[in-house]
């Protein structure tokens, strides 16, 4: 299979190539032939990368351990998620899925835009099967995944570091990896537009809608990256300036900073060049990140590895992508022309202006001082590095600035803001951000940690809140609808400018989470049983210490109480696991109790079983919750704005009166009700699957349920508390007598007085009602569906004779667009 | 030149030149040496008191953690040059013998003092075996 696998990254790098000529030969002579063959080309390489990941992954799967790579990062015991994982788990994996990817992402771009964008579509094909071939000749030359042991085959794989067997950090390389060559399609566009002239928006229209989904992944991958770091580390902090996680906030800065600008070359046809740039230095960064991850140039906490080799033939790449995409800026700079120029700084493309520089100041900032130590060195000799807090003093007032132009730029207008305008559009933004600061510094929370970064806050979510409200009122009025139907139709009319202020939304919370950390409070203690911590309004105890094991890895727990005001809370569980054959290494996982107002954080640090005494680390993380919520609303808004035009059209014409609201209702109520129970749900932070001895066992373990009152009806099999391991052994020493199923069962209804131990309801008697409820519901629930689709659509049809839907005219409708302009 | 880019130049001169005043001076006061052991105990008086990143391997069977005060003592080596580190609090999952390590701290003539949360710790893992991988801070 590895000699398949091979042949199909060769075959995969001849192709590309083959695509790359064909498509400047076709745009150059003006064939159309050659044009159709290299794009059928660059589709037989996306073919043949999902055939050579398929291989790959199939040798994962099977534990085709003759392979370096799949010896390396997988082993037998791993479950098959984490096998899957294991692709992109190390360099040669990581490069290979990158190539797949861009493949098959670029194969997407050049069929969806093939005919709207004929002219630019080689140049296209050309640029992205270039960069395909950058990293398909890696894999050739110097990481090919589908190396093969030359001696000796091993029986037995080494398996994925324990670190990364983590759902968040299993997911969260991919989606950074999509952000990152998601970037490559607006910059394959971007040199499409300059190689062939074509400057006018259209490139951009073209690009926009990938750049946003890039920029998503991006946000995603980030975040999720963070929260790995959160629950898997045990430092209880989630962004450390490590130069692994900037490699991917660097092109996420200057990514966001071309959403903005690109709406100024839009709506003004201004900032042509700036653009331009930016789409080449977001891509560059990508590769940059890369390059600086891999080959060693920085140190790094992760330190991947030094490669002088790899380091090389980056730097080549990087220096000829610079030289050729800036060339051609240059070369076309007669023909970036701003249509028009700064008519005033109190206007909103200014404020876009701002925000662009903020933007790429915190770029190159970030990008020197992660930089620096190698900078350094290269210049002194001497190399010198800075740190998190270095890091930390200048991002922070940056991050304030940013945020206050979050606030201030919808609220001013295209051209000109007059002074009368702008007083009456600030007056209450500026009051809800000093009560909101205010509130806090009364609080007793210091204000230049965190008090200014609540009134901002504040003031940022003001002008949200007033943009929706006066939008929606001018809406009710010219339509005559309620409120939320007229809410929803703002999202139809301008569904860009409103799912921007969403994504704004989020990122007042994400704000709000970080302003948390600046009261944030930790003890540690050497605890025997019985003793405590006591960090307000919290008291930590520490009752037992017990060491188990599961078959994969022996499990130190220790079970704490948590009480407030006597009351108690509940329990926790931090535990120090130690994996089969990484025994010295073992893995901290934190216990947490999770909660809008903030995180109760305990790590296990030190641990003595004899003695049953453990050193606990508790924090209290106040708002980080908000900071993953955050993540989610901006995910929401961006997800808004990436949806096609017609998908609101309901809001605005098949839709009767009232229906927006009641759906609205619907969706607050179930969004709220969810929370509510996340919210008092106490997070145990391991899920231990105990070896059950016998199917029947195995099959008792999870239907049955721990009845310790504390941990909210886990099953047995997966619960970690004393009483859960207590009921394990039971069923055990049950199966082991020789009782059947059905007599073990009936001994716990009996035990317990109901079918309460019961995971799920017996299927029998009255019990089948419960059985049948959901799909009862469920059906019920898609007629009503379809009755009401039905009468809706009936509703619309306009009958001969009878006059058309009074509130829905045409003359409404353009009264009510000019209105929005004039908003806009 | 128009007075229009003049006055553009003059403005992100400042803007530029504040920003460049800032940075240094804030680097001058953040920055610390990235050493290797055998770097800074060749003459190690001279570094006395400076703040370090020191990288080096754990030696073997030196480490001793008292589990109630959580004091941690042991000793780094790059190539033959030693030095004693003492360290209070959570080190990293991946802090063993043998580990590679970088130490943020101070030296002086008792040893090196890590600074609180300043134990980084590499660990095999996700890029190349032997020598990478994530570590808490």
């Amino acid at each position: 299979m590895s000699s398949l696998g091979t042949f199909l990254i060769l075959t995969a790098f001849v192709v590309a190539s083959g695509a790359c000529a064909a498509s400047i030969a076709g745009a150059r002579r003006q064939q159309r032939n050659l044009v159709f063959g290299g794009l059928g080309l660059f589709h037989v390489v996306t073919a043949l990368m999902v055939v050579a990941s398929a291989v790959l992954v199939h040798a994962f799967v099977v534990g085709d351990y003759g392979i370096r790579y799949v010896q390396r990062y997988s082993n037998a015991e791993q479950p098959l998620f984490y096998k899957l994982a294991s692709y992109w788990g190390g360099l040669d994996g990581s490069l290979m899925f990158w190539a797949t990817l861009l493949a098959a992402f670029g194969s997407v771009a050049v069929y969806v835009n093939r005919e709207r964008h004929r002219l630019l579509i080689p140049w296209v094909v050309a640029v992205i099967s270039l960069v395909e071939m950058f990293f398909l000749f890696l894999m050739v030359i110097h990481n090919n995944p589908f190396e093969t042991y030359l001696t000796t085959r091993p029986t037995a794989g080494e398996g994925l570091n324990p670190l990364l067997q983590n759902f968040y950090m299993a997911i969260h390389p991919p989606l950074l990896y999509l952000g990152f060559v998601g970037m490559t399609i607006p910059f394959a566009f971007g040199i499409a537009a300059l190689a062939t002239g074509q400057l006018d928006d259209s490139w951009l229209r073209a690009v926009r809608r990938w750049t946003m989904s890039a920029w998503l992944f991006l946000t995603v991958g980030l975040a999720l990256g963070a929260l790995w770091a959160y629950e898997e580390l045990g430092w209880g902090g989630y962004w450390g300036w490590d130069p692994v996680e900037n490699a991917g906030l660097l092109p996420w800065f200057t990514g966001t900073a071309f959403l903005h600008s690109v709406m100024v070359q839009e709506r003004r046809g201004m900032m042509k060049v700036w653009n331009v740039s930016l789409v080449i230095v977001t891509f560059f960064l990508t590769i940059f990140g890369t390059f600086m991850t891999r080959s060693g140039v920085v140190q790094s906490v992760h330190a991947f590895g030094e490669d002088r080799e790899l380091a090389l033939m980056f730097t080549v790449f990087m220096v000829a992508l610079l030289t050729v995409s800036f060339g051609l800026v240059v070369y076309r700079m007669p023909l970036l022309r701003a249509r028009n120029e700064l008519d005033s700084w109190a206007s909103r493309e200014a404020a876009f202006m701002a925000n662009n520089w903020v933007l790429l100041f915190a770029a190159f900032f970030v990008l020197f001082a992660t930089m620096f130590p190698t900078l350094s060195e290269a210049l002194r000799g001497e190399r010198l590095t800075v740190g998190p807090s270095f890091f930390n003093k200048w991002m922070a007032p940056v991050g304030m600035i940013l945020l206050f132009l979050t606030g201030v730029g919808p609220l001013m207008a295209w051209r000109k803001t007059a002074f009368s305008s702008l007083r009456q559009q600030l007056l209450w933004p500026v009051l809800g951000g000093l009560t909101a600061g205010s509130g806090a510094v009364a609080l007793g929370i210091p204000f230049w940690s965190s008090g200014l970064c609540f009134g901002l806050c504040g003031f940022v979510s003001t002008t949200i809140l007033q943009e929706f409200w006066r939008g929606a009122l001018v809406r009710r009025q010219t339509t005559g609808t309620d409120l939320f139907t007229a809410l929803v139709g703002l999202f139809a009319r301008s569904r860009r400018r409103y799912a921007g202020y969403i994504i704004h939304l989020g990122i007042v919370l994400i704000f709000l989470g970080f302003a948390g950390g600046g009261f944030g409070r930790e003890e540690m203690a050497n605890l025997e049983p019985g003793q405590q911590i006591e960090l307000p309004p919290f008291m930590v105890r520490h009752i037992a210490l017990t060491v188990t094991d599961d078959g994969r890895k022996q499990m130190v727990t220790a079970e704490v109480e948590v009480l407030q005001d006597g009351k108690s809370l509940g329990r926790m569980y931090p535990a120090r696991w130690f994996w089969r054959n990484r025994e010295s290494e073992p893995t901290t996982e934190i216990a947490l109790r999770r909660g809008f107002a903030g995180d109760l954080y305990v790590n296990l640090a030190q641990y003595e079983p004899a003695t049953q005494t453990a050193t606990l680390e508790v924090k209290i993380n106040p708002l980080v919750n908000w900071i993953w919520f955050g993540v989610g609303v901006m995910f929401i808004g961006t997800i808004i704005a990436l949806l096609p035009e017609r998908a609101m059209a309901f809001a605005t014409s098949r839709v009767p009166e009232g229906a927006v609201t009641t759906t609205m209702v619907l969706i607050l109520a179930a969004a709220f009700g969810v929370a509510s129970l996340h919210a008092q749900h106490v997070v145990p932070s391991q899920t231990v699957s105990v070896v059950a001895r016998t199917p029947l066992e195995r099959r008792l373990q999870g239907e049955i349920i721990c009845m310790c009152g504390n941990c909210g009806r886990k099953r047995v099999g997966e619960c970690t508390c004393l009483k859960a391991n207590q009921m394990r052994e039971e069923i055990a020493r049950l199966t082991k007598e020789g009782k059947t199923y059905d007599e073990i069962i009936q001994y716990y209804i009996a035990q317990y007085g109901s079918q309460e131990v019961l995971s799920a309801p017996l299927n029998q008697g009255f019990n089948r009602l419960a059985w049948f409820f959901p799909y009862a519901v469920g059906a019920a629930g898609v007629g009503l569906i379809g009755v009401l689709a039905v009468r809706w659509s009936r509703r619309n049809r306009v009958t001969p004779g009878t006059a058309a839907t009074p509130a829905y005219d045409a003359a409404l409708e353009r009264r009510l667009d000019d209105e929005l302009r004039d908003l806009d | 030149m128009s007075k229009k880019t003049a006055r553009a130049l003059v403005s992100t001169m400042i803007i530029g030149g504040a920003l460049a005043l800032l940075l240094s001076i804030s680097l001058s006061e953040g920055a610390q040496y990235y050493k290797h052991v055998d770097e800074v105990m060749v003459s190690p008086e001279q570094w006395y008191g400076k703040n370090l990143q020191m990288h080096g391997f754990v030696v073997d069977d030196s480490h001793f953690v008292n589990p109630k005060t959580l004091e941690h003592k042991f000793s780094v080596r790059t190539g033959a040059h030693v030095v004693n580190a003492t360290f209070t609090g959570v080190v990293p999952d991946t802090f063993k013998n043998g580990s590679e390590v970088v130490l943020t701290g101070q030296l002086s003539a008792d040893g090196f003092k890590v600074a609180p949360g300043g134990v980084m710790a590499k660990c095999p893992s996700k890029y190349e075996a032997g020598k990478t991988g994530s570590a808490g801070k």
